[in-house]
């Protein structure tokens, strides 16, 4: 094959924190470490994918995780997926399907065709697991998909597939009616993959282990909260651009005393920061909210150019997957496998009740709605990534929603001594088109381009506001 | 020499082209049409409620416009379709939309529907991803979810007894799909595939006692033909999603080709599998939409432990098809952004391999524009094979 040329190096992004500046080499070391644990042969590894909250399964099991999709982004941020997504277009894969699972699957066979890591594998590559977690859930097709198309080229590694659904968000439905059945179903399935670690590993799972494990998760979980809610401050001392690379002890690091002490200390940074008046950029004149999609991860120097015109972004909404656990009134339980489920349940319907009270608000257009009002923002940036429907579909229809709201007039509302105020509420938007992985979809220029643009709706309408 | 059509092939043809027009006639009446999309959602429980199922269907002459303000472009493009179509008021008779967890498309753009359409009903259907006994409980409680909403929403209650009536009506209807398909044995076919999915689309759109009745007049005025006026040509099997549209199966048959058997949503995947009679209704509901639907969306667990085996086992009733139906190639037709069959692609392709079938891999948009680039692909396949 003709395809194993490397693209150029990226440039690398500025950090507005040492703890985001801190994150390439601890994620060097988790991929490194899953070749060192196989060389060792010690402990079993496992492919598999985030946002499952099975984390502390693994952990109380000693089960190595390899975080598939973190890889594929890796390939992507070092602009060397190409060769693998070509791999895959070669086996009959469309380039329309999730990048990330093309990379994996590309990358799967390449190393199983030689015996051997593919060469100069970035970071010293992928290893084979012992066996595979796939996930079906409400969304994401290929989570299911993709292992079961990697065991084509190597079917002696077993899979097994979780199901955790949770309910989808109806006008006519009070979800608390159907969460009973919906939380036993999770339970055994989660049970279900305890019985096949136990299995695989021959190891019997340690449930005061495992105990702690979710209490330290349900800790870290609160300190994140904590964390990045010190990002309304105005300025304001960490973006978006940094969340990218903070994301990684949320999403790959769960369960673990690091991934609680990164934020102890992330936590200690900006509170300094805060206190000098320090911002994510130098004079702050835009406050932005990075309102849905994955962000291209070739390209997160986009984040450079947005602080260089005096956007900062306070907060987004995607990888922040976690929410305050003290205001989700989980049930109580001594079963930490049923909390598991619980904890699934209360993350995923956790704007379901907001969402009601508003005529035509909706989950994620509540999530923005309360992050716009509560982080101050200015204007909202989406990401639309052609190659994954799960998070970028409905994006669009957000944007509608939204625009009811935020109208580019001005209105009248009831303000706290009950009078009414004139506001100002236009919110504009900006849509940009790529893709996670696949940098032959993005176009530098063009992406710039749009910026411009958008940046001076901002100006125009900060301008309006002043006369 | 062409095929004769009579009345009811030239309903059905009436009922292809003008689509919608029985149900939007009966909603004048005062019935409730309930619009759906997929295979997945349990039509019996619709028809117990009082209400008139009928399928969403896209169409691939209409550009897609009004649709893409609200929905994104990497939607399935056939879905994409359904959601424009709706959206420009082509199916302003229906009271309301039930959609499936057929595939992400379908889950993130629930709201869009929603919000988007202005019907009084809607309903999302959870499907499992997995078949083992928690999911099968878990399903039944969702489909149990599912009649309660109904209930509510036409105000009558749907009985055990009710329910069992109507599963019975649609097994007739299973039965009578399998005597449309037995016309395709012949060689050269009795029924060309063109008429079979256009026949089978049209039932779509009906209340299921009319389709029952439509569908025994095809096969009476088809069997009336005698023998096939058609000449010999390679028998081909299509596999794939949704093809509610006769362009592809014309195309091949204009090329010379019969079309034969297939695997897709709306032909042998949704229409094959009938319900179990001797279980309580809802189980038997739960058994047949979540294990019986093949669906690539549902994920089944490798249990012969080899490649060889696991697609044998997955793919299993496309090559007893092939093999009933004599097909000497086939077509996979999968439409781009198409995450749950465009991953099999390969699994695919070996599986074909294994039964020695020429196959062609088509990826699509769902639009007439890209019949003339098929037709080239086509052709070639059908003389590689002929």
């Amino acid at each position: 094959m003709a395809e194993e040329q490397k693209e150029a190096k990226p440039k690398k992004r500025m950090t507005a924190t040492k703890a985001a500046a801190s994150i390439g080499p601890m994620v060097k070391e988790f991929i490194t470490g899953t070749l060192q644990a196989r060389a060792e042969g010690k402990q079993k590894l496992a492919y598999t994918f985030i946002v499952c909250h099975h984390e502390e399964i693994f952990r109380a099991m000693d089960v190595v995780p390899i975080w598939t999709e973190n890889f594929a982004g890796i390939c992507g941020a070092k602009r060397d997926a190409e060769r693998f997504l070509q791999r895959a277009e070669s086996l009959g894969l469309s380039r329309s399907l999730c990048t990330y699972a093309l990379c994996g699957i590309g990358f799967d066979q390449w190393r199983e065709e030689l015996g051997q890591m593919p060469p100069d594998a970035p970071w010293g590559g992928m290893v084979k697991p012992d066996f595979m977690i796939s996930s079906g859930q409400i969304l994401c097709d290929p989570r299911s998909k993709w292992y079961q198309a990697s065991q084509q080229f190597m079917p002696d590694v077993p899979i097994y597939n979780i199901d955790l659904p949770y309910p989808l968000f109806q006008r006519d439905q009070d979800h608390r009616e159907v969460l009973g059945y919906y939380h036993r179903y999770i339970v055994k399935q989660l049970r279900g993959l305890v019985a096949f670690l136990e299995e695989q590993t021959k190891k019997k799972m340690d449930y005061d282990r495992l105990r702690e494990l979710v209490d330290l998760s349900d800790r870290t979980w609160n300190l994140i909260e904590e964390t990045y809610d010190l990002r309304k401050a105005i300025p304001c001392p960490m973006g978006t651009g940094d969340a990218m690379n903070t994301m990684v002890p949320i999403n790959f690091m769960m369960a673990t005393q690091k991934a609680y002490d990164f934020f102890v200390e992330l936590k200690k940074e900006l509170e300094e920061k805060i206190a000098r008046g320090e911002g994510e950029v130098e004079n702050e004149k835009y406050r932005l909210m990075w309102g849905g999609g994955l962000p291209s991860w070739f390209a997160l120097t986009d984040f450079n150019y947005f602080n260089s015109k005096g956007a900062s972004f306070p907060v987004e909404t995607t990888y922040r997957m976690v929410a305050p656990l003290k205001e989700m009134d989980l049930p109580e339980t001594k079963d930490p496998i049923e909390h598991l489920a619980w904890r699934w349940l209360g993350y995923w319907t956790f704007w379901y009740d907001k969402a009601r009270k508003r005529p035509g608000s909706e989950p994620d257009v509540e999530r923005l709605i309360n992050r716009i009002e509560e982080y101050k923002i200015d204007g909202v940036v989406m990401h639309e990534a052609f190659s994954c429907r799960t998070w970028h579909v409905g994006l669009i229809w957000q944007l509608h929603q939204l625009a009811k709201i935020y109208k580019p007039i001005p209105v009248y509302v009831v303000g706290k001594d009950g009078k009414k105020e004139k506001v100002y509420r236009e919110l504009p938007s900006l849509i940009l088109e790529s893709d996670i992985i696949d940098i032959t979809s993005y176009s530098e220029v063009d992406t710039r381009n749009k910026i411009d643009a958008f940046i001076e709706t901002l100006e125009s309408i900060r301008m309006n506001r002043a006369a | 020499m062409e095929l004769t059509q009579g009345k009811a092939l030239s309903t059905v043809e009436r009922l292809y082209q003008d689509y919608g027009f029985r149900a939007r006639e009966l909603k004048g009446q005062g019935e409730k049409i309930i619009g759906y999309v997929c295979s997945f959602v349990p039509l019996e429980l619709i028809k117990a409620s009082g209400a008139i199922p009928f399928r969403i269907r896209g169409n691939i002459f209409e550009p897609i416009t009004k649709g893409d303000t609200l929905l994104e472009t990497i939607v399935c493009p056939y879905y994409r379709s359904c959601f424009d179509l709706s959206v420009k008021d082509k199916y302003e008779f229906l009271s309301g939309v039930v959609i499936p967890h057929g595939c992400d498309s379908m889950v993130r753009s629930f709201s869009t529907w929603s919000y988007g359409l202005p019907y009084s009903y809607f309903h999302f259907v959870n499907i499992p991803t997995v078949c083992e006994e928690s999911s099968f409980e878990f399903f039944e409680e969702e489909l149990n979810t599912f009649r309660k909403s109904l209930e509510k929403f036409f105000g009558k209650t749907i009985t055990d007894e009710e329910l069992s009536r109507v599963i019975r009506i649609y097994n007739e209807n299973r039965e009578k799909v399998r005597a449309l398909y037995e016309l395709r044995k012949a060689d050269p076919p009795l029924i060309s595939g063109t008429e079979l999915t256009m026949t089978l689309t049209a039932g779509s759109s009906l209340p299921i006692e009319e389709a029952n009745d439509l569908f025994d007049q095809v096969v009476a005025e088809v069997k009336a033909r005698g023998s096939s006026p058609l000449k010999k040509g390679p028998r081909i099997l299509i596999d794939g999603a949704c093809l509610d549209h006769i362009e592809l199966i014309k195309l091949v048959e204009d090329l010379g080709g019969h079309v034969v058997a297939d695997a897709i949503c709306n032909g042998a995947r949704d229409h094959f599998p009938k319900t179990d009679v001797t279980l309580p209704p809802i189980k038997a509901l739960s058994q047949r939409y979540l294990d019986k639907v093949n669906c690539p969306k549902t994920y089944r667990a490798n249990k012969a432990g080899t490649f060889e085996g696991d697609i044998a086992n997955r793919f299993g009733d496309i090559g007893a098809y092939a093999k009933e139906f004599k097909a000497e190639g086939a077509i996979l037709y999968v439409y781009k952004y198409c995450d749950p069959f465009g991953f099999e692609v390969p699994a695919r392709k070996a599986y074909y391999q294994s039964l020695n079938l020429p196959m062609l891999h088509l990826e699509d948009i769902y639009s007439a524009g890209t019949m003339g680039q098929l037709r080239t692909r086509i052709q070639a396949f059908l003389e590689m094979i002929g």
